[in-house]
């Protein structure tokens, strides 16, 4: 007779399960990895054998693992291991001293990458003084340092020799150069598409090498782990990144469920092959863990460089002139037709949308899809849904579409004084309609968009779901948009089961049931009665990753 | 899609001759050539000696496709087409040669006639030379049953023919031939078929090489309604003795709309985008004689093969009374209710407006 006890067993615990049948527990049973029982400690007590290992979580609130449907992990454990990091609210004068440190410290010639600087410093920043101030501090070392949204760099004078650029170069495609308006020189400000020149020239110096890349990502998914993610979604997956989730699950030392979005076109921040290319190589690097289901499509930028597509438009600006609403980087045909082809491929597609137009048009594609189409499997998801047109948002249901609220500024950011200046105030605070979408319906999916998040902590996103306050204590007293807050059982849903759906693993993560993965996390509160202002103090005391201890709080 | 252009009366009709291995495409080619009318029609084959007549014969290189700049694989065109049809013309209007009243392109036997069609609806310079006649697809009596079964390159032949030839009649019996005539219908109901005996071709089929585009689209509705009215009137179990093979032509299928309300063009064109975005691989012809809000008197004439579509033309007047805008659709894997709900979706068509011809059969 086969052994039919349990390889672990949780008991005396206060297990909250997100799955509405039963959503409290008090014992859990594992086997093979997977989940044979939820109950109390009579059910599983029959399970439990002389090899079965007991763990008395002796009250402690229990939860399945988050599930982050939005990351970018080579970049996030690069930062953590290897760039300068300062927050987005440093001062000019902060950053500046603390590139004057890392000089310091670097070996002579090599380069110094950082972030992230707020964007409501990009004015200050695209200025000749600014750059020299930067020239002064680096010691001749090339520096890069990137923006909270990712999508714009700075870089010294040093950076701009090696980039080959100059005062004559021509903006590229889909970007620009900052430049001095009265000489012309260039400020080292690289919006868009002009921050790959940077990028490429640090990548084809080889800065980052393979060896770099596994341990960014093994460090990555650590750093999820110790913040209880157990699954989540790459959201620019380029083939080192494929390649080392793949490479990291055949050795058995991928410690999350992980799916990833190949980008349809090559994004500014990451380099080498992309779309097709990319996408017909998508089961070479499957494992059982590892799922290269989804494809990233950049529709426009971000509204704090004024690249994002809006309705309205952006405040008057030397340059742009009166009326510039930003605009898309995809026809509403070509992005029908790459909707299209994924789902002929079984591959949701991951939208980012900055701007309302270009939730709209995103939104108008998939509308034409499913119109001929008719529904798929295949979840089609409208990243960073935040500015939304009113008429819009019962479009995500009706659509079935899901709102990807990545990253979390659903309360005051740098971010979002970025915003003011580019979109006026009241505009700009219509931001993040989660109530919203909500009741009108929406599967609505949480996520970090980590290193954009400085961390890729979910409880400082969950409080902020909850109050609209900024957890770290930043912008004392202001709330932005509070009545879309939303309660916090609909927050834990958002950051579990919601994100399972809607990255196609509800079979097996966001909630703990009888047949899905062994992913629970044990936390030192109850976040149900926890008051809202502390929900992001929540510290994950241990993470398990299909019955294994993958994280366990000093 | 582009602003209409003025129709062109004095391009060369372009007549593409298909058919699959051994259906008797050169039979045929050499008895065409016979009739005086075609005496200042230039060949264009793909090997030397079948065909032993004074006509211009061209040898074409080999098959070259060249992708088409619109990132989709299945929009190629025929870079070797383009290169001996720039030719022709360069020879005949310098006086090298006499000048051409027609080409007739004769295909491989595997060939995809949608690359021909393509490169001569997307090439800018030869759209003003050439204009695309019929396509003429020969389909063995004996052996075009069991071809259509095995390939679907020989389904998608006929699906996009103009003009169906049957041929080696002499050596099929009347109910194969019946069974044939049955299963051509359904694959391509608008079109005529015309039997071939010892590969004499009757002259009516000359008149077609360079049929007028609007009266094209008129006689294809026409006969497309006439072919749901005949499944009409049988029903669905009725079988005539013969048997229907929806599930052995590979997906393909026709049918047709008739709409009785003018047009809105903008949103006819951003549909036709939309359908050419998601589906135009499955698309495989297209035609349409459009009534259109803002020049009621003068109907565009539409046609697409795949993602490629001609810029529309405009007539000057209509061809007949009727004056309902007449849309026929030859597809793969793409159902009429698809078409019909995303036209009231999104072309601003009334839904009671689209008289349905195929509607009462389905």
């Amino acid at each position: 007779m086969p052994d039919r006890s349990a390889d672990l067993v949780l008991t005396n615990g206060r297990i909250y399960t997100l799955d509405r049948k039963r959503p409290w527990a008090s014992a859990v049973a594992v086997k093979g990895g997977r989940i044979v029982a939820v109950g109390e400690g009579a059910d599983v007590a029959a399970l439990t054998g002389a090899a079965t290992r007991v763990v008395d979580l002796k009250g402690a609130t229990t939860m399945p693992g988050i599930v982050d449907v939005h990351a970018h992990l080579m970049m996030g454990g690069q930062a953590e291991l290897f760039e300068l990091r300062f927050p987005p609210t440093a001062s000019f004068e902060t950053l500046i001293a603390r590139v004057g440190e890392a000089a310091g410290k670097a070996p002579e010639g090599s380069w110094i990458i950082g972030g992230q600087w707020g964007s409501d410093l990009l004015p200050k920043l695209n200025r000749l003084e600014a750059l020299a101030a930067l020239d002064r501090v680096s010691q001749g070392r090339p520096v890069m340092l990137r923006d909270d949204t990712y999508h714009n760099r700075w870089v010294n004078s040093q950076a701009l020799v090696l980039a080959g650029l100059s005062a004559s170069s021509p903006d590229p495609e889909k970007g620009s150069i900052g430049r001095d308006p009265a000489t012309g020189a260039l400020t080292g400000m690289m919006i868009e598409s002009a921050a790959g020149i940077v990028e490429r020239t640090i990548a084809q110096a080889g800065h980052y090498t393979e060896e770099m890349d596994r341990a960014a990502m093994a460090r990555s998914i650590a750093t999820l782990n110790s913040y209880g993610v157990t699954a989540f979604l790459d959201a620019a997956a380029m083939q080192p990144i494929l390649a080392a989730l793949k490479g990291l699950d055949d050795r058995g030392e991928l410690t999350a469920w992980s799916v990833s979005a190949m980008p349809a076109v090559e994004p500014s921040f990451m380099f080498g092959i992309a779309g097709d290319a990319l996408i017909a190589l998508r089961e070479q690097y499957r494992g059982v863990h590892a799922k290269p289901d989804f494809v990233k499509i950049f529709l426009d930028g971000v509204p704090g460089a004024r690249t994002a597509a809006f309705h309205e438009p952006y405040t008057k600006d030397p340059v742009l002139g009166c009326c510039f609403r930003g605009s898309t980087i995809v026809t509403v045909p070509e992005l029908i037709r790459w909707v299209g082809k994924c789902e002929k491929l079984g591959l949701g597609v991951k939208i980012h949308c900055a701007g309302d137009a270009a939730v709209s048009q995103a939104l108008d594609a998939i509308d034409v899809v499913r119109s001929f189409n008719g529904p798929t499997k295949a979840m089609h998801h409208i990243a960073h849904a935040s500015y939304i047109a009113p008429d819009d948002i019962a479009r995500f249901a009706e659509l079935g579409v899901v709102a990807d609220l990545s990253p979390f500024l659903w309360y005051p950011t740098s971010f979002l004084e970025g915003h003011k200046q580019t979109m006026g105030e009241a505009r700009a605070l219509r931001f993040w309609p989660n109530r919203d979408l909500l009741a009108a319906g929406a599967l609505l999916a949480g996520g970090s968009d980590w290193p954009v998040m400085p961390n890729p902590d979910p409880w400082d996103g969950i409080e902020g779901l909850v109050t609209r306050r900024n957890p770290s204590g930043e912008f004392p007293g202001a709330a932005l948009w509070p009545e879309q807050a939303i309660d916090v059982a609909t927050a834990l849903e958002i950051f579990t089961i919601n994100s399972a759906r809607a990255i196609g693993l509800a079979d097996t993560v966001g909630s703990i049931e009888v047949g899905k993965s062994a992913d629970p996390i044990v936390l030192d509160r109850n976040v149900l009665e926890t008051p809202a202002e502390d929900l992001a103090d929540t510290k994950v005391l241990t993470t398990y990753f299909e019955g294994r201890v993958v994280y366990e709080r000093a | 899609m582009s602003a209409p252009d003025p129709a062109s009366g004095a391009r060369i009709p372009v007549t593409v001759l298909t058919g699959f291995l051994g259906s008797g495409k050169t039979t045929v080619l050499n008895r065409l050539l016979r009739q005086p009318s075609l005496a200042g029609a230039a060949v264009i084959v793909n090997e030397f000696g079948a065909v032993g007549l004074d006509h211009l014969l061209i040898e074409a290189s080999e098959e070259q496709f060249t992708l088409l700049d619109n990132g989709c694989v299945c929009c190629t065109v025929r870079g070797d087409l383009i290169t001996t049809l720039k030719e022709l013309s360069r020879r005949s209007s310098v006086g090298e040669t006499p000048p051409l009243s027609q080409v007739i392109i004769e295909t491989t036997g595997l060939a995809d006639p949608a690359p021909i069609l393509h490169t001569l609806m997307a090439e800018t310079e030869l759209m003003t030379r050439f204009r695309i006649g019929s396509v003429v697809t020969t389909v063995d009596a004996v052996n075009g049953a069991a071809t259509l079964d095995r390939h679907s390159e020989a389904a998608k032949q006929v699906a996009v023919a103009d003009r169906l030839l049957i041929t080696k009649t002499d050596l099929a019996s009347d109910e194969v031939l019946r069974d044939l005539g049955h299963r051509l219908e359904h694959l391509a109901p608008a079109v005529e078929q015309t039997i071939a005996r010892n590969g004499e071709v009757e002259l009516d089929l000359l008149a077609s090489l360079s049929a007028d585009a609007a009266a094209d689209v008129n006689h294809i509705a026409m006969r497309l309604e006439a072919a749901a009215h005949h499944d009409h009137d049988c029903g669905p179990d009725c079988h005539h003795g013969h048997v229907h093979h929806h599930d052995t032509h590979h997906g393909i299928q026709s049918f047709s709309f008739i709409i009785d309300k003018p047009v809105e063009w903008r949103a006819f064109a951003r549909w036709l985008d939309y359908v050419a975005a998601l589906k135009g691989e499955d698309l495989l012809r297209f035609k349409g004689l459009v009534h259109v809000t803002d020049e009621p008197e003068r109907p565009l004439v539409l046609h697409g093969v795949q993602h490629v579509f001609h810029p529309p033309a405009r007539l000057d007047r209509w061809p007949s009374a009727d004056r309902r805008t007449r849309l026929v659709f030859i597809v793969r894997d793409i159902e009429r209710e698809t078409i019909a709900r995303t036209l009231v979706k999104f072309a601003a068509i009334d839904a009671a407006s689209i008289a349905p011809p195929t509607l009462a059969a389905a």
